[in-house]
């Protein structure tokens, strides 16, 4: 503890010249770019005095007289010590610097809240002085990784998995116990089966970083339990910034390939949105009378459909992406403003020649003796898929003396066509096979604003005041989704296929819209006191929340069945199906009409309404014991409309309405006095709440799995508690190592479970207890001790995790009913969702004088648990895939203001499967694609 | 838009004027009322206490009308019911849940009619003008559940009816009285239903989950139902006199382990039909074997599929004094895998006296009778083959079957079916 005699000094100092001050000042400037530097440090040496430089890289600091050691430091920048500063009461001294760019060695950083974030060092220093266990991805890790949007770069974090490349999992847990927040702010997700936003719509442009949180403070939402994902957008630059940057990628499996399949498609398709051509034609107060009723009526009705039924062919073309993004800052008056303008573009392609899905194998119910699972239902198919992503990130952010005020407005549209044309083989429940053709549109888009207030009050300066308002409004729209099921038979004479639509075998072909909307209104304050506790700085927070979230979900179903006509003339063409003379005709009372199939039971509105306060001290205990204890309180209610099938109804009934209290504590070791050596230690507890579809009277029916969903009105909340512990080094340029290990227990973990007395119907309920524990390891190393590999880093990290969660009676029946002889079944099993490990590792090359980067990573997950199985269905589990990349960029130019780059992804060529297994048997395919190998070019450049 | 106009009212207001102008396809067109008629004798929901539907009037089925039990539902002679069109959850069907009970007497002259809102079929009448047997699917069925044993996967004592989901424990049959009273069928046609009730499930005409010996269903038609006429899962339930035409999926349908009988039956074949019999086996161990006895199966040679009949899985029962006419060369009576055959092999399923009136290009009677094999498996029924063993129990002839006097009552025999 050899750090508490300067500091005793420090203090002593103060205490004698009270009443006498005088100013430092002085301009930082940049040795690197011939600029100044903002945003940078100036401390006094063994004190908390200090502050930072402005958008010039001017800085003020008001001193008592006497003689201070200032220490001026800036991330990635060799940190200056200047000694003998002489303060006079009532003067202005001037002190300019120029800092370097630290060749490797970084022997302090501090970083305050206002520092730029974007280097990976930096990210660093805010896990290094966060109170809570965090993991942060840096715009600069997030490039070397080559990583395209928010999904696929965190996997990256240590715990951190992603499902079907869009969901994110921290520490194996689902959406249920992962929040994402941009901004800090709550957004409403863009999955009517979810209540999580899902990550692949962020592009990676509009990043400044992404912070995940694995311990809960008192001024972190409640309802999180492994971790929230703090996605942060750009922040303005210090000066004057351009840049514009172009990117072609090729998959030699999917790209120009003149079998690629899509539906019709409308004029701004390319644009991320339909131009009405899926518009439903159908008023919503139209009845749809039936032939019999009314035939005019119905043939005119039938007619206005669009009638594109077929996936068609065409070449498909590859991926291309754009972006350009500015910002600058002026000085107006005083004071400063700034403001930051970005726009990006991709556009991708994918098809799969065999794409195998839904697939449905079943254990032997007969005879237990047979390990072998039989197939109920193979399906192997073609698909097209063309995902258009445009997002428009706009700011501004007016800085005064103690004030700074920023607007931010961020609009992403999303766009994704699909077409297949699948083949059922079904053998058990059903004896028969289908083809099928599939057109989907799914339209997304999510606006946010942020306005966001940050003040400094006080004569000492020493309260923190910030609020932020954020509304959203976030909509999904599955546009005119368009299925065509053909019955295949054999003629046994000819031997040829007949292709028959027979609703009795596989339902009539159909149409589908269904539209979710919702808007969050989220604002928060929150104010903080500098003040001093046992002798040392400290902090007291107090703030509140109010977040509102509002989703209206509806569902348009029309069928088009066919009267009096046969449909083996229409020789399994889809298009058949509505030519104009197939249309059903009053006259011949024959054709193809259209029927209404939707109903009140398939829609709902749901408020959710949460308000919250809390109070927090961060202090030290001793200088090498930090601590943060705290306490939240939330209010939720849910809110409810909507009917069941059996003709119930809610109207605006509060479903839910809990008042909860969630302590926390943080407590931070320093293990050395520099402060590198840490060990944290965490104790919280939150909440995980029913999803707005699971705490609600829906019954839906997907047709893709034959399976049924069945709402909860009854649903509680699972409270969890949480326990981490975490040892961690920071050492020179970047180094980093971390060993943790956390446990969090469940009361009343809602899962999806399966309906014993109701074949392929699912319900959620709050289950028996369930627990979750595991470890994680984390090393970032710069290779430089092996002599020539100076320029390379190393990063790994490893998690493995362990769940247990009890059966439910139902699913503890079903799999008793259908053990296998010899097995035996456990009174547990593993969360839905979680792998059992997770593996992350890279090699960074970078040299700073050839500007050439480069980077090779390799990623993959344990086998996990994804469908739950059910009686004598086996359970699903997604297998590993191997995940391999490299990067390779150079930089040139004046500045080295141009980069080309080229990524190569998948090496390995692996697949992405999922299958069926059961005690003994040989595993079977639940689902199959091959992503193929993506070959990407890029070009930017700053200015 | 709900939301948007709740919150951002004034901007939404210019929003909307330009939106209006730009983008007025989802509007495109009038709204035409079908002009429904006036309802005055409607049924929906649920009928929880005693109720009796009278012949004076036309009674109407809106959307899932349950008998709860405990409650009697009784329908007078000559009744006519008329129900909704609506699929899925809205579509009409009337359950009769476990413990309560359908007394509907009709009689041959006046019969009780379940049809659509679009038949125009009028009091004191026996069928309508305006619609044919190729009119289906334009409401759901009537189902019966009753307590009585069903073979359930994984041994389940009960289970939940296709289509109807779980959240509705009215939906639910079996148990284990197989003498459980579920009331009285007699004299009852069931037209032009079969929508989607549910799940995707194109439902049956009649659909009866575990229905118990105590219950009587004799004199029964089923008319152009999209899915199977009759469906049995399970029960123990006679029927006699049935007759199923033109339905959009099989004609009679056996699952789970019916234990009943049924007797001087009729399965037509419409030009959209499946199999006249498709047989399952028990889903769980508990067994239980059917007998069909009496019974004429009339092919179609439209149709694409239209087999006699397909046995399934474990099918276990007897197929006696079977009279087949009208069907497709290619038509047969297949035995599906090696289980079935194991079945016949170790007597639990039995065929006699089957006449085939032979369609040209069939040599002999017993030629249509098959055993096929699932995935990976070869024939177990050797030396003979099923196909030469069926030569004891199939002739070729031009009778037999079902006594068809019994259904001069029907809109079938009306309308020149047989």
């Amino acid at each position: 503890m050899k750090n508490i005699f300067p500091l005793l000094i420090a203090m002593f100092l103060f205490q004698i010249s009270f009443s006498q001050t005088g100013v430092v000042t002085g301009v930082i400037n940049d040795g690197e770019y011939n600029d100044v530097l903002s945003f940078a440090n100036v401390i006094v040496k063994g004190s908390q005095t200090g502050t930072t430089s402005d958008f010039d890289g001017k800085y003020n600091l008001k001193l008592d007289a006497g003689t201070y050691t200032l220490v001026f430091s800036f991330v990635g920048y060799q940190t200056k010590e200047i000694t003998e500063v002489k303060i006079n009461p009532g003067q202005t001294t001037t002190v300019d610097v120029t800092l370097n760019a630290s060749a490797g060695q970084l022997d302090e950083v501090v970083v305050t809240t206002t520092a730029r974030k974007n280097t990976e060092a930096s990210v660093l220093s805010i896990q290094k002085n966060s109170v809570t266990l965090m993991d942060g991805l840096s715009l600069e890790s997030i490039k070397k990784t080559g990583a395209s949007d928010v999904a696929s770069a965190v996997q990256n974090v240590p715990g951190v998995s992603v499902q079907g490349g869009k969901y994110v999992y921290v520490r194996g847990l689902g959406d249920r116990y992962t929040k994402s927040i941009l901004n800090g702010m709550e957004v409403p997700g863009l999955d009517p089966d979810r209540n999580t936003l899902q990550l692949d719509i962020f592009p990676s442009q509009i990043l400044e970083n992404v912070l995940i949180t694995k311990s809960a403070t008192a001024d972190q939402p409640a309802d999180f339990t492994g971790g929230v994902i703090n996605i942060v957008t750009k922040d303005i630059p210090s000066r004057a910034e351009y840049s514009i940057s172009l990117g072609v990628g090729y998959n030699a499996d999917f790209h120009f390939k003149n079998n690629y399949l899509t539906g019709d498609k409308s004029g701004t398709d390319f644009l991320g949105f339909d131009d009405g051509l899926r518009d439903n034609p159908i008023p919503q107060s139209q009845q749809v009378p039936l032939p019999q009723q009314d035939g005019e009526l119905v043939r005119d009705l039938t007619q206005r459909f669009n009638p594109q039924m077929a996936a068609e062919r065409e070449q498909s073309f590859m991926n291309y992406n754009f972006a350009i993004t500015a910002g600058d800052q002026f000085d107006v008056g005083e004071n400063k403003l700034g403001y930051l303008a970005s726009v990006s573009y991709r556009n991708e392609t994918k098809y799969y020649d065999e794409y195998i899905n839904g697939q449905l194998y079943r254990k032997d119910e007969s005879d237990r003796s047979n390990f072998e699972l039989l197939a109920d239902r193979t399906q192997t198919g073609e698909l097209g898929n063309n995902t258009v992503l445009i997002s428009a990130l706009g700011g501004l952010t007016f800085k005064t003396e103690k004030s700074k005020y920023q607007f931010n407005v961020l609009h992403i549209q999303n766009g994704e066509s699909e077409a297949g044309i699948f083949r059922l083989d079904n053998f058990i429940v059903s004896s028969n096979t289908i083809k099928k053709d599939n057109l989907t549109y799914v339209q997304r888009s999510i606006t946010n604003g942020l306005l966001k207030g940050t003040h400094t009050l006080g004569s000492n300066n020493d309260w923190n005041l910030e609020w932020n308002l954020s509304p959203s409004l976030a909509k999904v729209d599955d546009k005119d989704f368009r299925t065509t099921p053909f019955r295949v038979s054999i003629n046994p004479t000819t031997g040829e296929e007949v292709f028959t639509i027979e609703p009795s075998e596989s339902g009539d072909a159909s149409r589908f819209f269904r539209s979710l909307e919702e808007l969050n209104l989220a604002g928060k304050i929150g104010l903080e006191k500098e003040h001093n506790l046992f002798g040392f700085e400290a902090k007291a927070k107090i703030g509140g929340a109010f977040t509102q979230k509002e989703r209206d979900f509806e569902v348009i179903k029309y069928s088009l069945p066919l009267l009096n006509f046969s449909s083996a003339t229409f020789g399994g063409n889809p298009n058949q199906l509505l030519i104009p003379e197939n249309i059903y005709d009053p006259n011949t009372n024959s054709g193809t009409y259209v029927r209404q199939d939707s109903n009140d039971s398939d829609s709902y509105n749901s408020k959710i309404q949460i308000a919250a306060g809390y109070i927090a001290e961060e202090f030290k205990v001793t200088n090498w014991m930090n601590a943060a204890l705290g306490v939240r309180f939330e209010k939720f209610d849910l809110i409810y409309t909507g009917e069941r099938q059996d003709g119930t109804r809610l109207e605006d009934a509060k479903i839910l309405e809990k008042s909860d209290f969630f302590p926390s504590a943080n407590l931070i070791f320093d293990l050395n006095e520099d402060e590198n050596k840490k060990i944290r230690t965490s104790y919280s507890r939150t909440t995980a709440r029913p999803s707005f579809k699971e705490a609600s009277l829906a019954e839906i029916f997907d047709p893709i799995s034959s399976t049924t969903f069945i709402g909860n009105i009854n649903l509680q909340p699972t409270y969890v508690n949480n326990f981490d512990i975490r040892y961690e080094q920071y050492g020179e340029a970047g180094d980093f190592f971390a060993i943790s290990g956390f446990y969090k227990s469940f009361t009343d973990p809602i899962e999806l479970s399966f309906i014993r007395r109701a074949y392929g119907q699912y319900t959620p309920l709050n289950l028996g207890d369930a627990k979750v524990f595991g470890g994680e390891l984390e090393i970032r190393k710069n290779l430089g001790f092996i002599s020539g590999l100076q320029n390379i880093d190393f990063n790994l990290n490893f998690s493995l995790i362990e769940s247990q969660q009890q059966y439910s009676e139902d699913e503890r029946t079903g799999r008793l009913d259908n053990l296998r002889t010899g097995e035996t079944l456990d009174d547990n099993r593993q969360l839905q969702g979680q792998s059992p490990y997770l593996i992350n590792l890279g090699f960074n090359y970078k040299d700073a004088e050839t500007g050439l980067q480069g980077g090779l990573f390799y990623n993959t997950q344990g086998k996990t648990l994804q469908i739950v199985g059910a009686a004598d269905v086996a359970d699903v589990y997604t297998m590993p895939f191997h995940n391999v990349k490299l990067n390779i960029s150079k930089s040139f130019g004046s500045n080295r203001n141009s980069t080309i780059s080229l990524k190569f992804d998948n090496l390995l060529n692996d697949d992405i499967e999922s299958v069926y297994q059961s005690f003994g048997a040989e595993d079977q395919l639940f689902s199959k694609w091959s992503p193929g190998q993506e070959i990407s070019l890029g070009y930017s450049l700053k200015f | 838009m709900k939301l948007m106009k709740k919150f951002f009212l004034p901007l939404i207001a210019i929003f909307a004027l330009v939106l209006s102008v730009s983008c007025s396809s989802n509007d495109d067109g009038p709204i035409i009322d079908p002009d429904p008629d006036p309802v005055n004798n409607k049924l929906s929901g649920q009928i929880t206490s005693d109720m009796t539907l009278t012949n004076d009037v036309i009674w109407e089925l809106d959307g899932r009308v349950t008998v709860t039990s405990g409650a009697t539902l009784t329908i007078n002679e000559g009744t006519i019911i008329k129900a909704y069109a609506g699929q899925e959850a809205s579509a009409a069907v009337l359950i009769i849940a476990r413990g309560a009970k359908i007394e509907a007497n009709g009689t041959a002259d006046k019969p009780i009619i379940f049809t659509s809102i679009a038949d125009n079929i009028a009091l004191g009448q026996k069928s309508g003008t305006n619609l044919t047997e190729n009119d289906r699917g334009l409401w759901g069925g009537v189902i019966i559940l009753g307590k009585a044993k069903a073979s359930l996967s994984g041994d389940a004592l009960e289970n939940q009816i296709e289509g109807i989901p779980a959240s509705d424990t009215n939906g639910l049959y079996g148990g284990s009285d197989n003498a459980d009273d579920s009331g009285t069928l007699n004299y009852v046609s069931i037209r032009h239903g079969g929508t989607s009730i549910g799940d995707g499930n194109e439902i049956n005409g009649l659909t009866l989950g575990a229905v118990g010996t105590g219950t009587s269903i004799s004199n029964i038609e089923v008319v152009a139902n999209v899915d199977d006429g009759i469906e049995w899962f399970g029960g123990s339930v006679n029927v006699s006199n049935a007759i199923v035409w033109a339905c959009g999926d099989d004609a009679l349908d056996i699952d789970e382990a019916y234990s009943g009988t049924i007797s001087n039956s009729v399965a037509i074949l419409g030009n959209v039909s499946d199999h006249a019999l498709e047989i399952d086996g028990p889903a769980g161990s508990l067994e239980g074997r059917f007998t069909l006895d009496g019974i004429t199966l009339i092919g179609n040679t439209t149709t694409e599929n239209g087999e006699y009949a397909d046995l399934r899985d474990r099918a276990m029962g007897t197929l006696k004094n079977i009279y087949a006419v009208g069907f497709k060369a290619d038509s047969d009576v297949e035995l599906d895998n090696n289980a079935v055959a194991q079945n016949f092999l170790d007597g639990k399923l039995s065929f006699s006296n089957w006449t085939v009136s032979l369609p040209s290009g069939v040599a002999n009677a017993n030629d249509i009778f098959v055993e096929k094999t699932g995935e990976g498996e070869t024939p177990i029924i050797l030396n003979p083959s099923f196909t030469e063993r069926a030569a004891s129990w199939a002739n070729s002839g031009n009778s037999g079957g079902a006594n068809l006097s019994n259904f001069t009552w029907t809109y079938t025999q009306s309308k020149g079916a047989f």
